[in-house]
């Protein structure tokens, strides 16, 4: 670009220069060009998110500050034939947010506000590029927090929460994000803005607020969403309970669900990872446990201390070695920042790392997870467990250099097994990250063609033209348009 | 290789049979909530849908039941283990309060319908079974199939038998009612109420939990007005009101007659109907072809809609 | 084209996004090319793939404010900070990045009796109002210079280029302080003209390579040097992985920010009414992510003034960088205002920040900013407790 070009792009006001690309032109028109991005290189970065997946150069990269700048884009993209994938912080270990076929990448990360805190109604407004601790800090002055807490909750949005379904260790007592949803704005893929859900207690219609969430970005895109409030609970007891086995740990959580107690959360961490942990953090782990189980319970004062008993009480059946309260918010901070930068911990020991998610019973997990041992064992990979053991949300981590030959090959082959062994013990193939492209293959080991046929009726409702993020979630053959079918952009149209 | 989700279980093969691939045809509970939807079309045969809790697994907090099951027989088997679940015992069955999806009146305390339905299976239009969700409390994988059945008032699919999560039953349950006092003061006082039902006159307060926690709430109702203690009520009945919590201190000023209203949730019992405002375009087109989806021929359920007023 | 970056380092991002809210560029624009996952990732294209060098590859590491806010952010100890001085380096050595009217700019620094005069000058003209207001100079620059003598011989105290020139004042409280706990400091002044911090930051790390010869040879080998700017103590600290020598590493050793050493001696500072002041403290960038001996400031400065605030933004960085505010005058605006809000969140009647870039770009947004050290000074000058 010369000088001149140069201080002309940057000048105020007038049209853009025709790029000779009609698509490109009528986006920059639609927001302005300074907000619409082609670069190779950009187009290179959103082609990737946090995950192993790579779904090359993006189309133009959007960034939208409002709801009718999003039903512009969608309207463009119809019009010339592409697809659309939103994107937040990209954050997902799924290849949810990755772009097949160059479709336009619709990023909210600049409609980030938050709009409105109703605590008549018990909601806050906000749109889908806040950032999830954003939100909670900005709530915990008037006493209220928003319950999912995945793992990337200091980066990740709100609008990922909603097309995930988020997590977190949190989501035991408080459930996942589709139980802190009341109403969704969202621009379906023909332009549409519709409004799901709403704040009324029982809205009247089929659900699709509900099924909105946790659909990966098929059915549209959310520009507005009303999350529940949850009350910050006066009194908090966290343990720590050291085990010589994960089995022991594994029955200790069975055990304290099956004595009715709902605890705010239970995280189980194998031997391998504590200590990587202690060694990263110092938390105050013990590195001789064959595993840790940390347990939290909240409520009101009075009665804080009967469950924290009862949980201890349970380990000790199941041959706990040593039962460890908290004493202090400090030491409690210490644990969970110890829980919660433990795949950093495990950066230390090499430099990549695969990420598994599946939910099996409760009762199995102590027969999984042998299972899971046996499985990295058999592929001579190196796997570590730190779990969300109180709903039987496995994470294995397979740890690995991806520069050694054929290594990766090894993992995504212990990756299936470790699939196919949830499975096989009654489980399902995603707790909380998604099926994105990741584990669109295992749809059919958990699915039959007829649940899958109705899958995608469900998101041909919302989305008859498929064109919001296309290839994710249903497998090919299931999916209302394969990813082939879509117009692919040859790498050179913007250079 | 077969599919986790794929059953052959006889009953439901029956069933399935019975619902058949042509034809109108509905399927009845308790009849509890009939008229829901508008009125059935006369052509339809009616059938009922399979009965008996499958399978009940405590420690996991989950219980397979077939539709046919009454709410009554299913929370009473839960009860030898102190365990219930979120759908309310209206004397209906537990197909027709999924399909139904309305919450207790004690929703703080028992949870919401639409988050405890795990796993459906339900014979389609084309008379197959079809399963949705999944046997674990926490799962992703898919389109969330059960959130679209649930309230779907039996026009998507045939429900033939849930997985549905449960719940611990308090320790302790206790009621208290008052006069003098502002509901809405109490709802934000008290950290997690079981319930608070209001009249315009008197506040029935739920207090759930620990003994010593409620003994603790107790004190702060005490603070709010003249509590006595009070044998749990009966179940709101009449018609049933949407509103938004923020909008309920204005109810007795709506003309609606008596009325009981659930404070911080926001439906309210009253003998009137609500008159409720006409979907959304643009939902309505997604309800049309949602329908159009699973039931292009319209056999199932035919002449109840959702959402129509 | 090859960026000279170390493969091995360019390897350990995972591309996970945690540093993502922690990049101020990120937070005030939500461009993923203006993050540290987007700019490593850019790095790795042109390095591994040979992808050309764009104006938006240029862009996205020329608005980089290297505050290294991510470097405690990441997981996998990414060493960002390192990975973009030397894509500068090559950058510019290539004549792709950091033009010759900068490298002119900087020269300066090294050259206290021009940069001196410089500075006057600009005085002068800020008295007739002919500075513009783009390079964010709002508190009136001294004319005139009080000289620093020695108070002893116990420590150095690194006096530098910009700041003594312009913040000469911040100098001598800190060598009150240091006097009031009993530590005698010698003025580098001459001895050590520069650090270099703002060479390296735009790619001419061999004129600070040179610079900290300069430095090392002046200095005697066995005295702690006491730094009261977080940017410099920072880059000092550095010169053991800048230059690879033992002796560099030993002189890095032997850095020390001011706040850091005197938190060891806090209790031979006499006790004295503290200030009625409630008093934020702004970390800068250098002192919290780079040095991260932040805490310090907050042990020192805590029993001399009535209140100290902490600010809930994770010590984001106010967008100062060195010479980042004139260059990119426009982000580093809207990066400070997110810190402005954050203030004024907290509502306190100063800011302390231990790095004179700091206290000038939020002073010239209208932040009553001081060094720590002249507010422990003044408390100090009010005599002992009554």
């Amino acid at each position: 670009m010369s000088l001149i070009e140069r201080l002309r792009s940057t000048l105020p006001g007038g049209p853009p220069a025709p790029s000779g690309d009609p698509l490109l032109d009528e986006l920059r028109v639609a927001l302005s060009p300074d907000r619409v991005k082609v670069d190779g290189a950009q187009r290179s970065l959103l082609g990737k998110d946090a995950s192993v997946f790579d779904g090359g150069n993006s189309g133009p990269i959007c960034y939208p500050t409002s709801t009718d700048e999003v039903a512009a884009i969608m309207r463009i993209a119809e019009a010339h034939g592409r697809a659309v994938v939103p994107r937040g912080a990209g954050t997902g270990l799924a290849g949810g947010a990755i772009p097949l076929g160059g479709p336009v990448v619709i990023a909210v990360t600049k409609m980030n506000k938050i709009l409105e805190i109703d605590e008549e109604n018990g909601v806050a407004w906000v749109e889908p590029g806040v950032i999830n601790l954003d939100l909670t800090r900005h709530l915990q002055p008037l006493g209220y927090h928003f319950a999912p807490d995945p793992s990337s909750q200091q980066v990740c949005t709100i609008g990922g929460n909603v097309a995930n379904n988020s997590g977190g260790p949190h989501c035991l007592a408080y459930g996942v994000t589709n139980a802190h949803v009341a109403a969704l704005e969202i621009v379906t893929a023909e332009g549409e803005i519709v409004m799901l859900g709403g704040l009324d207690a029982e809205p009247d219609g089929y659900d699709l607020r509900g099924v909105f969430v946790g659909s990966e970005g098929t059915l549209g895109i959310t520009t507005k969403i009303a999350v529940t409030l949850t009350r910050n609970r006066p009194a908090v007891r966290t343990l720590l309970l050291s085990f010589e086995s994960t089995r022991d740990a594994a029955n200790t959580v069975s055990g304290v669900v099956a004595a009715g107690i709902v605890p705010a959360a239970m995280e189980v961490m194998d031997q391998r990872i504590t200590q990587a942990v202690e060694n990263y953090v110092n938390a105050g782990y013990p590195t001789d446990a064959g595993a840790v189980l940390l347990a939290e319970v909240d409520g009101p004062e009075a009665g804080i201390d009967i469950d924290a008993e009862r949980i201890r009480d349970i380990g000790l059946e199941n041959n706990a070695t040593d039962v460890r309260f908290a004493q202090d918010d400090a030491e409690r901070a210490a644990l969970w920042k110890g829980r919660k930068t433990a795949f950093g911990a495990v950066a230390q020991i090499a430099p990549d790392y695969y990420l598994h998610d599946t939910v099996v019973p409760r009762s199995k997990l102590a027969d999984v997870l042998d299972e899971i041992y046996a499985i990295a064992d058999r592929h001579d990979v190196l796997v570590m467990n730190v779990f969300h053991a109180g709903d039987g949300n496995l994470h294995p981590l397979l740890i690995f250099d991806g520069r050694e030959p054929g290594v990766l090959d090894r993992i995504h082959a212990a990756g299936g097994d470790i699939i196919t062994a949830s499975l096989d013990a009654g489980g399902v193939l995603s707790g909380e990250h998604g099926i994105g492209v990741e584990k669109q293959k295992y749809m059919d080991r958990l699915f039959t063609d007829d649940d899958l046929d109705h899958q995608n009726r469900l998101r041909r409702a919302f989305d008859p033209v498929c064109r919001a993020n296309p290839g994710k979630v249903l497998p090919m053959g299931h999916s209302c348009a394969d990813i082939q079918h879509l117009r692919s952009v040859p790498a050179e149209v913007w250079g | 290789m077969t599919a986790v989700l794929h059953t052959s279980d006889p009953v439901l093969t029956a069933f399935a049979d019975d619902v058949g691939t042509d034809g109108p045809v509905a399927i009845e509970g308790a009849r509890t909530r009939w008229s829901l939807g508008g009125p059935l079309d006369d052509s339809a045969r009616i059938l009922t849908a399979p009965t008996g809790v499958v399978e009940y697994t405590p420690e996991e907090m989950i219980v397979t039941v077939r539709a046919g099951t009454t709410v009554a027989d299913l929370h009473s088997e839960l009860a030898t283990k102190g365990q219930w679940t979120a759908l309310p015992e209206r004397g209906g069955t537990v197909g027709g309060a999924v399909a139904v999806g309305q919450n207790d009146f004690r929703r703080p305390a028992r949870g919401e319908v639409r988050t405890s339905v795990l796993q459906v299976r339900y014979v389609s239009a084309e008379g197959r079974i079809v399963s949705g969700g999944g046997p674990t409390v926490k799962n992703v994988s898919g389109f969330d199939i059960p959130r679209l059945i649930t309230g779907s008032l039996g026009t998507l699919g045939c429900i033939a038998e849930v997985i549905l999560r449960t719940n611990p039953i308090p320790a302790i349950e206790r009621w208290f009612a008052s006069d003098d006092t502002d509901p809405f003061a109490v709802h934000a006082a008290l950290l997690a109420p079981g319930a608070i039902l209001w009249d315009g006159t008197t506040t029935t307060v739920q207090l759930v939990g620990h003994g010593v926690d409620v003994d603790a709430d107790v004190t702060v109702l005490t603070s709010h007005g003249s509590f006595v203690e009070v044998e749990p009520p009966e179940a709101p009945s009449g018609e049933r009101w949407s509103l938004a919590p923020a909008d309920l201190p204005a109810v007795p000023e709506l003309g609606i007659g008596p009325f009981v209203a659930e404070v911080g949730v926001g439906i309210v019992h009253a003998a009137t109907p609500q008159v409720r405002e006409p979907l959304d375009p643009g939902v309505r087109l997604i309800h049309e072809r949602m329908k159009n989806e699973f039931d292009p021929a319209g056999r199932l359920n035919p002449g109840r809609v959702v959402g129509a007023h | 084209m090859d960026l000279k970056l170390d493969a091995d380092d360019l390897n350990t991002c995972v591309q996970c996004g945690l540093c993502l809210p922690h990049c101020p560029t990120f937070r005030v624009t939500g461009d993923e090319a203006k993050s540290p996952r987007g700019r490593i990732h850019l790095m790795r294209e042109v390095q591994n793939n040979d992808a050309p060098l764009t104006d938006e590859v240029i862009d996205s590491f020329e608005t980089c404010v290297q505050c290294r806010g991510c470097e405690p952010a990441c997981p996998s100890n990414v060493p960002y900070g390192h990975l973009m001085e030397q894509a500068r380096e090559t950058l510019a050595d290539a004549g792709e990045m950091t033009p010759t009217w900068q490298r002119l700019a900087f020269k300066p620094l090294a050259n206290p009796t021009m940069l001196q005069a410089g500075s006057s000058a600009l005085a002068v003209a800020q008295r007739f109002k002919l500075v513009p207001k783009r390079l964010g100079i709002s508190e009136e620059l001294p004319i005139r210079r009080k000289p620093l003598t020695p108070t002893g011989n116990d420590v150095y105290f690194f006096t530098g280029c910009v700041m003594d020139a312009w913040q000469r004042d911040v100098h001598a409280a800190g060598m009150r302080v240091l006097e009031a706990a009993g530590i005698g400091s010698i003025p580098t002044n001459e001895l050590a003209p520069c650090c270099g911090a703002l060479h390296a930051h735009a790619g001419m790390a061999e004129d600070t390579r040179n610079l900290a010869g300069t430095m090392m040879a002046n200095l005697d080998p066995d005295k702690p040097i006491l730094v009261d700017s977080a940017g410099c103590g920072a880059a000092m600290k550095d010169y053991g992985h800048l230059l690879g020598t033992d002796e560099a590493k030993a002189f890095s050793a032997r850095v020390f920010d001011i706040q850091e050493y005197l938190a060891d001696h806090v209790d031979s500072l006499p006790e004295v009414e503290p200030l009625d002041l409630r008093v934020a403290v702004q970390d800068p960038c250098h002192l919290r992510h780079v040095q991260r001996v932040h805490q310090a400031t907050r042990t020192v400065l805590a029993p001399f003034v009535r209140e100290l605030v902490e600010l809930d933004d994770d010590g984001l960085c106010c967008g100062a960088g060195g010479a980042y505010s004139v260059l990119q005058p426009e982000l580093a605006g809207d990066i400070r205002d997110r810190k402005v809000a954050a203030i004024d969140r907290v509502t306190p009647d100063a800011v302390a920040s231990a790095n004179p870039g700091c206290s000038m770009h939020l002073g010239a947004a209208g932040v009553p900013t001081i060094h720590p050290m002249e507010l422990v000074a003044q408390a100090l000058d009010r005599g002992p407790k009554r």
